[in-house]
């Protein structure tokens, strides 16, 4: 069976990737989520109302989006 | 294996059944424009396009088929769930979807011709048209063979009943009929899995004994390059959660649509983040079910037999009922959303485009649901004739239909996030990146390969994944090389990008 330029690349490629311990890759699994959610909570206020309310409401959002990440940074971190 | 029912299942059924239609009907009443039919007038609350979001991302066939990858390669599954899903949802809800709200547009086609032209818009949504009308027949043929052998109903029987139930209230109650129907739906979905996953632990002695039992890979969601499943975590991590999965929570007109329905672009965002916040919930109801049969059915053939399994061993007459409300409630919340998808994309970006520019809201609405009602008889006929073929053929449709997904992606980042990104840019990237996909799925067939005399591209089975990672990046480096060639876009298409359209 003969092989390709793409096999070539695809083998150096893959070759590279084994070297990254699984210990370091679950980190990387963990960061993702930590990352969105640094990015979250440094995001500005949008106009979505007046005044309190629309403080409040992009608070809760916030708050509801940083659970749903905290809750994968978690599952990442256990399983 | 068949699990047969009593007439009190059939009863739960048929209750499940009417209550969903008579929803439907009841909120089709109010149905009186084109943007009622389309976008539900765009008075759709963010709790009831959340769990719309989540039912229509479940299917029919991935109640049993996620349970059976689970069975087969363990909790890896869960990560199309988790890390699939959440990070993308959340950057969708802060960034992308409040502001497709706000262009007003009622097709993500429709927005690359305000930012790019009518090729990119048209090439776009030609695709997606494919792609949902033989969806629809692949999704009707998959749940009714599935069927079939659950309960041992007929399949054609099956195909016909379920699109004539789902069209006749998506073609009456349009999107607004989906999202609240799909609400229930998930509802129902939710506790029908969740029933299975209770009485399956507490069969094999409860929580800790259950876990206890696992082995370390079964329980483990990141897998090793070299692993023999088709979940290693370069696939996982660069071509799901960096590229499959933005490209359909934010580029996917049939997911994207509801929140385009919502009252506010405030609304539209808090509908993602519940959605996100429910999808957390979604693998412990139809992935652990798989590693409960693994534990106790050891010995099952096909890993598509653990959730029947666990049915037929664990619920008494009556619940059955419960679980068959449950799988055709993920059965009809994705038909529901592809069919009012696919006639929004071809009423919006074929009809008015090209054919009545000035079509009035009335007879937008006659012409959704004349196309709503086309797409059901499509449906129908292509189901009954992928039946004649072998089951490997819808698989492989499906396969080939969702290439041109990170292409796709790679065109709408550029689009909402770079300046300097042109329309010709955009078009040849998209094209580019297709026939990259395409290319790594004919050199991976063993048919070709052995043609060739060349060695398989991949190494591990159906590397699907990374076709998405080499197609994405292929067109990006496209998408940067044309547009630096070709002349800017005027500043009208500037002024849809992401940073000209903030308040």
């Amino acid at each position: 069976m003969n092989t390709t330029i793409l096999h070539w690349l695809g083998d150096r490629v893959r070759d590279l990737l084994l070297q990254v311990p699984l210990e370091i890759v679950r980190l990387l699994f963990i960061a993702l989520p930590v990352l969105v959610l640094i990015w979250v909570v440094r995001q500005p206020g949008q106009q979505t109302g007046s005044g309190d309310t629309a403080m409040r409401s992009q608070t809760g959002l916030k708050l509801g989006a940083a659970v749903a990440l905290l809750l994968q940074a978690l599952v990442y971190s256990l399983l | 294996m068949s699990t047969p029912l009593s007439a009190l299942d059939l009863v739960l059924l048929a209750v499940y059944l009417a209550g969903t239609l008579g929803l439907g009907l009841w909120i089709g009443r109010s149905i009186q424009t084109g943007e009622d039919f389309f976008l539900g007038g765009r008075r759709l609350p963010w709790w009831a396009i959340g769990m719309s979001l989540v039912a229509t991302d479940i299917g029919g066939t991935d109640i049993i088929g996620v349970g059976g990858a689970a069975y087969r390669s363990g909790l890896a599954v869960a990560n199309f769930e988790w890390i699939g899903c959440v990070p993308a949802m959340i950057v969708g809800a802060f960034v992308f979807i409040p502001f497709f709200w706000r262009t007003g547009v009622a097709t993500i086609p429709e927005y690359l011709e305000r930012r790019f032209d009518v090729r990119v818009r048209t090439s776009l949504s030609i695709c997606w048209q494919i792609f949902m009308a033989c969806n629809l027949g692949v999704m009707l043929l998959a749940s009714a063979r599935m069927t079939s052998v659950l309960f041992g109903w007929n399949e054609t029987l099956c195909i016909v009943a379920t699109a004539i139930l789902v069209g006749l209230y998506t073609i009456i109650g349009g999107l607004a009929a989906v999202v609240y129907t799909d609400m229930i739906q998930c509802g129902v979905m939710i506790a029908g899995c969740l029933l299975v996953l209770v009485l399956g632990v507490a069969n094999l002695g409860g929580p800790e004994e259950f876990w206890g039992r696992l082995s370390p890979e079964q329980k483990s969601l990141v897998l090793p390059l070299d692993t023999e499943t088709p979940f290693p975590w370069t696939g996982i991590l660069f071509g799901l959660a960096l590229i499959l999965s933005p490209a359909y929570w934010i580029g996917n007109q049939a997911i994207v649509q509801r929140s385009l329905g919502a009252k506010s672009a405030f609304q539209a965002q808090a509908a993602y983040v519940w959605g996100a916040l429910l999808k957390n919930l979604i693998p412990v109801i139809i992935v652990l079910p798989g590693l409960v049969a693994a534990l106790q059915f050891p010995e099952l053939e096909e890993g598509d037999e653990a959730f029947p399994s666990l049915v037929s061993s664990l619920l008494p007459s009556g619940l059955r009922g419960i679980f068959l409300a449950a799988f055709l409630a993920a059965l009809m919340s994705s038909v529901d959303s592809y069919l009012n998808s696919a006639s929004t994309l071809i009423a919006h970006d074929l009809y008015r485009r090209f054919l009545n520019p000035t079509a009035d809201p009335r007879r937008m609405l006659t012409v959704g649901r004349l196309v709503t009602g086309v797409l059901v008889i499509w449906a129908v006929v292509f189901a009954l004739v992928l039946s004649l073929f072998d089951e490997g053929i819808y698989t492989i449709f499906q396969t080939l239909m969702s290439f041109f997904q990170g292409p796709a992606l790679a065109v709408l980042l550029a689009g909402a996030l770079w300046r300097r990104a042109t329309g010709t840019g955009a078009l040849v990237a998209f094209l580019g990146g297709i026939a990259t996909t395409v290319g790594q799925f004919l050199l991976q067939n063993p048919t070709v390969c052995s043609w060739l005399n060349l060695q398989p591209l991949f190494r591990i089975r159906e590397p699907f994944l990374y076709y998405s990672v080499w197609g994405f990046l292929v067109a990006v480096i496209l998408l940067v090389l044309v547009s630096l060639l070709t002349r800017r876009e005027p500043d009208e298409k500037l002024a849809y990008l992401v940073r000209s359209a903030r308040p």
